[in-house]
């Protein structure tokens, strides 16, 4: 991207001197505790989120060992429906919905429009306060005995019969709903606003298309979601009946409500990811995005109807047939904006120059596995398929397919590509590479056995399966994925963390990507921009023949060279 | 936090501008025009983030009402009409008077902007007292839902308890968490008037944050617009 | 002196300081409808759904002059309609609920039409509902 260059920090020549920036202008807790930067609180963030996504973890891995055997051997019945709903709630509310938008949205945002902050510091603070509170709440209840109703909650399981804990969680996720609503409204006021001079909407990075796009869904989505928990917790609280089936009220109209915003809240989930994965496929394709508008439209296409599709939950809950027939289609609908970007992310690959490093190959797996996801997202839209399938297994390796093999594996990709530029180091090439691997192989080693032994009818939340022992080879299979996948997990903890003390520095831009972010020193001053900078050319102005030079000449000094004494001098020079 | 490079520096080869030097300027913004926007923005998002809040609400209550029209109505005689137009014509009143604060404060006249807020603000607490007159009222006709929900029948005026308990459900849940909606306000509006007394250049120099107010109590107003009709005034069937 | 600046500079839409007697007579405006919906409420048009719709619409034009006047919509940047219109379209959406219930009448289904003791759906699918349910009734566990 061409700008008048932004004055940065960073003297080239002078490595060894510690630069002010955000991470060391300032050193007390305190000052982490009262920010209002935005990369400061995308940090704390970074650290809550890995913190609740490893909680989650845990429940799954317990539900995975329980299921190895047919007849459960470690979990009670109930105690193993509150695991998995404990699973559910962590990841849904307090890590997927959370992950891309709070992390590196609020640490990229405003880099990427050429802002100094995002518009409302204090608000983006108040918001992790919010998420903290909520997600305190939240962990009080599943400690303090557990929630055993499922993530979603329906009445009356979670009004009628549930025990108390379930109001203490709901109003932590009522709590957290107002953190996501704040990030929205801060996402959509800088994206109008605070745009740098010369960034036009047409100059801007995919990624904040994504965040816009996301931030629509979330302030008119969340408020629903937030007063429809609010009715149920008031019902479990005070006796409140509004959902009650014995006083006349309609335990179907929750659903509805609940998918309202649950449906939207798997855009939630995703547009995120297909910002951070335009960013990965442009910068190391080392080509201009194929069809950027196509791309920022279909985003905002996804996001207007995700709107109209909440009924396909809701097939065989005696929703009317019409409505169903409506929803159904609505849904294939979507499939179209979601084949706009797959078809143009890899006609961007098409004669780039691609380089394979570990974002990308985060990015070439997102490309296949949310393919697969979202085209068994068909087979469930279409009504006769789903009244066999709901419910099943299948559904929830469709799920996992679009959130873990979607939404994580594009926030693991986004974490090492922007890594460089939070913490100012690089992160290990090579075993990040067999890491990102092993993420791919371990994850459909998880999940795919669950396509199968879903469509063989194994249900969903069920623990018990002692008479159809032909699915123990599946669920062993799985569990066995879900080790691989869980190491997959904890390697990049473990580099990443020690890449904060013993990586090698990074330099203002280590991947030669565009982007306004990169202009700046890595990591950034706490005031983003030492000028502001003037935007003169969008944002993937890639020259194709300078890249494909500059790969090749990349690629000769990869071939092993020798010098006069024979000894083998091979160098990489990857950037 | 560290100081903010640029601020209070012109852009090189730009004249001295005077609206990058406000008073009431925060250092993420360039100048006040963009602030002022920002905030405006801003908060007309957050109100639509609330019509989806109330919208749930209205949704479940058009339903039921569908549902159960003759117990309902039957079940709203024991709200008092005349205490409901009361409140109206107080929130509507009070709606002027903020609108009034909020020119006042273009005109930065700090004298009317403090009368119109205080006028707001003794609405504001007649509306509430008001509210709780009548929230003690069913209380002590046993009409909170729960265990003790229709004790005394006589209250019911025949209607199904089970469908008036629904009723009264939502009766209390949408007027609670409007009556939410005014103590903010309240809150909000006293914040405001505190600014104003100590002359704080936040709201004296910048009418912005006398308008986000504002805003936020018409909505507040808003909906008790749709409110009164729909829990007061139903026809009978 | 930044002050006198700020004003020829501060917000060229928004600065625009409407006139006290508008104000005045938008209150004036609100009462009345507000007088209004109470005594057609009032009024026996052999229908209700008639009261229903009118009362919706005297409080929706209510709604459009707090909007339009009160919250200064009608000197707004074209930003503030667009939220306004999307709040708007908001409300619709969750509306869209409403037909599940309504369309479930018309389901062609043999026996679907029937209620709970009838038919084999659970539900009552005929709207709005000629017997609603009842506790006891149906499988119903009362409330602990």
């Amino acid at each position: 991207m061409s700008a008048i260059p932004a004055e940065t920090s960073l003297r080239t020549g002078a490595k060894e001197v510690e630069e002010v920036n955000y991470l060391n202008a300032e050193q007390s807790l305190k000052s982490w505790l009262i920010t209002g930067d935005h990369k400061r609180i995308a940090i704390l963030y970074l650290i809550s989120v890995s913190f609740f996504f490893f909680l989650g973890s845990i429940a799954a891995g317990l539900i995975r060992y329980e299921l190895t055997s047919p007849a459960g051997f470690v979990l009670e019945s109930e105690t193993y429906n509150k695991v998995f709903s404990a699973h559910g709630i962590i990841m849904v509310f307090l890590f997927l919905i959370v992950a891309i938008p709070a992390v590196l949205g609020n640490f990229l945002l405003p880099l990427q429009v050429g802002a100094r902050d995002l518009a409302f510091p204090r608000l983006n603070l108040l918001s992790w306060y919010l998420y903290m509170i909520g997600g305190t709440l939240i962990m009080g209840g599943i400690i303090n005995g557990g929630v055993d109703s499922g993530w979603t909650f329906y009445v009356p399981y979670s009004s009628m019969y549930a025990n108390s804990n379930v109001a203490i969680v709901l109003v932590g996720i009522f709590i957290a709903g107002f953190s996501s609503i704040t990030t929205g409204i801060n996402f959509i006021v800088t994206t109008h606003k605070m745009r740098a001079p010369g960034m036009t909407w047409f100059r801007l990075p995919l990624f904040v298309w994504a965040m816009y796009a996301t931030s629509v869904v979330i302030i008119l989505g969340t408020p629903v979601v937030a007063i429809t928990l609010l009715c149920v917790a008031l019902e479990r609280m005070f006796h409140f009946p509004i959902f009650s089936p014995e006083l006349g009220g309609d335990p179907v109209l929750f659903q509805h409500l609940f998918w309202f915003y649950s449906h939207p809240a798997v855009y939630i989930m995703i547009l995120p990811a297909f910002g951070v994965q335009s960013e990965l496929i442009a910068n190391f394709a080392r080509k201009r995005v194929f069809g950027y508008h196509f791309i920022a439209f279909s985003t905002l296409a996804i996001a207007g109807l995700g709107f109209l599709v909440w009924g396909h939950h809701m097939f065989i809950s005696s929703q009317s047939m019409y409505q169903s027939v409506v929803f159904s289609l609505i849904t294939f609908l979507v499939a179209v904006p979601s084949a706009i970007k797959i078809f143009n992310w890899t006609a961007t690959l098409y004669k780039g120059n691609i380089r394979m490093q570990t974002p990308m190959i985060y990015a070439l797996g997102f490309i296949g596995l949310f393919t697969i996801g979202g085209l068994t997202g068909l087979f469930l839209g279409s009504i006769g398929t789903n009244i066999h399938l709901t419910n099943t297994y299948f559904i929830v390796a469709h799920f996992h397919y679009v959130m873990v093999g979607g939404a994580v594996t594009a926030f693991l990709g986004g974490l090492h590509f922007w890594w460089p530029k939070m913490t100012g180091r690089m992160y290990p090439e090579t075993i990040a590479k067999w890491n990102a691997a092993l993420v791919f192989i371990g994850f459909n080693l998880t999940f795919f056995p669950q396509f199968i032994v879903g469509f063989m009818g194994m249900p969903r939340r069920y623990h018990y399966y002692y008479f159809a022992p032909e699915y123990q080879p599946y669920h062993i299979m799985s569990s066995l994925g879900a080790s691989v996948l869980a190491l997959s997990f904890i390697v990049p903890g473990w580099y990443l963390t020690q890449s904060l003390i013993t990586g090698k520095r990074a330099s203002a831009n280590p991947w030669g990507a565009h982007g306004l972010e990169w202009e700046t020193a890595s990591p950034p001053p706490t005031s983003n921009f030492l000028q502001t900078p003037i935007v003169l050319d969008e944002v993937y102005d890639f020259d194709p023949v300078a890249e494909h030079e500059a790969s090749r000449s990349a690629r000769a000094l990869e071939v092993p060279h020798y010098d006069a004494e024979g000894t083998n001098t091979k160098e990489t020079h990857e950037s | 936090m560290a100081a903010i490079a640029h601020e209070g520096m012109e852009p090189e080869g730009q004249a001295y501008n005077p609206a990058r030097h406000h008073e009431a300027l925060h250092h993420q913004f360039e100048d006040i025009d963009q602030q002022n926007e920002s905030y405006l923005v801003g908060m007309w998002t957050f109100l639509v983030t609330e019509v989806m809040f109330f919208g749930a609400l209205f949704l479940i209550y058009t339903l039921y009402r569908s549902m159960y029209l003759k117990d309902w109505f039957l079940a709203h005689e024991a709200l008092s009409i005349p205490m409901g137009m009361v409140n109206t014509f107080v929130l509507l009143f009070s709606s002027w008077t903020v609108a009034m604060a909020v020119r006042a404060a273009q005109l930065h006249d700090r004298k009317q902007v403090l009368m119109y807020l205080s006028i707001t603000q003794l609405c504001a607490m007649a509306f509430m007292v008001i509210k709780a007159f009548e929230y003690t009222e069913k209380f002590n006709h046993h009409l909170i839902p729960g265990p003790g929900f229709g004790s005394h029948p006589e209250y019911l005026h025949g209607a199904n308890p089970n469908f008036a308990q629904l009723y009264f459900g939502l009766y209390f849940t949408m007027t609670g968490v409007h009556g939410i909606h005014v103590l903010v306000g309240i809150i909000v509006i006293a914040y405001l008037m505190a600014k104003w007394i100590r002359n704080s250049p936040m709201v004296t120099k910048d009418y912005i944050p006398t308008e986000m107010v504002g805003l936020y109590w018409h909505f507040v107003d808003l909906v008790w617009i749709f409110l009164f009709p729909l829990m007061y005034l139903m026809p009978k069937p | 002196m930044a002050e006198h600046a700020t004003h020829s500079h501060a917000g060229g839409d928004h600065s625009h300081i409407p006139s006290g007697i508008k104000l005045f007579r938008n209150m004036i405006i609100l009462m009345v409808l507000l007088v209004v919906t109470w005594w057609a409420s009032t009024i026996d048009f052999g229908n209700v759904t008639i009261n229903n719709i009118i009362a919706l619409i005297i409080a929706t034009i209510k709604a459009g002059f707090v909007i339009w006047t009160f919250m200064g919509v009608v000197h707004a940047t074209k930003l503030t309609r667009v939220w306004v219109a999307t709040g708007f379209i908001g409300m619709v959406l969750i509306f869209g609920i409403l037909g599940d219930y309504f369309t479930r009448q018309y389901e062609p289904v043999a026996g679907w039409e029937k209620g709970p003791n009838g038919g084999a759906s659970a539900l009552q699918r005929e709207w709005p509902p000629s017997k609603p349910p009842q506790p006891g009734n149906n499988n119903f566990r009362p409330r602990g």
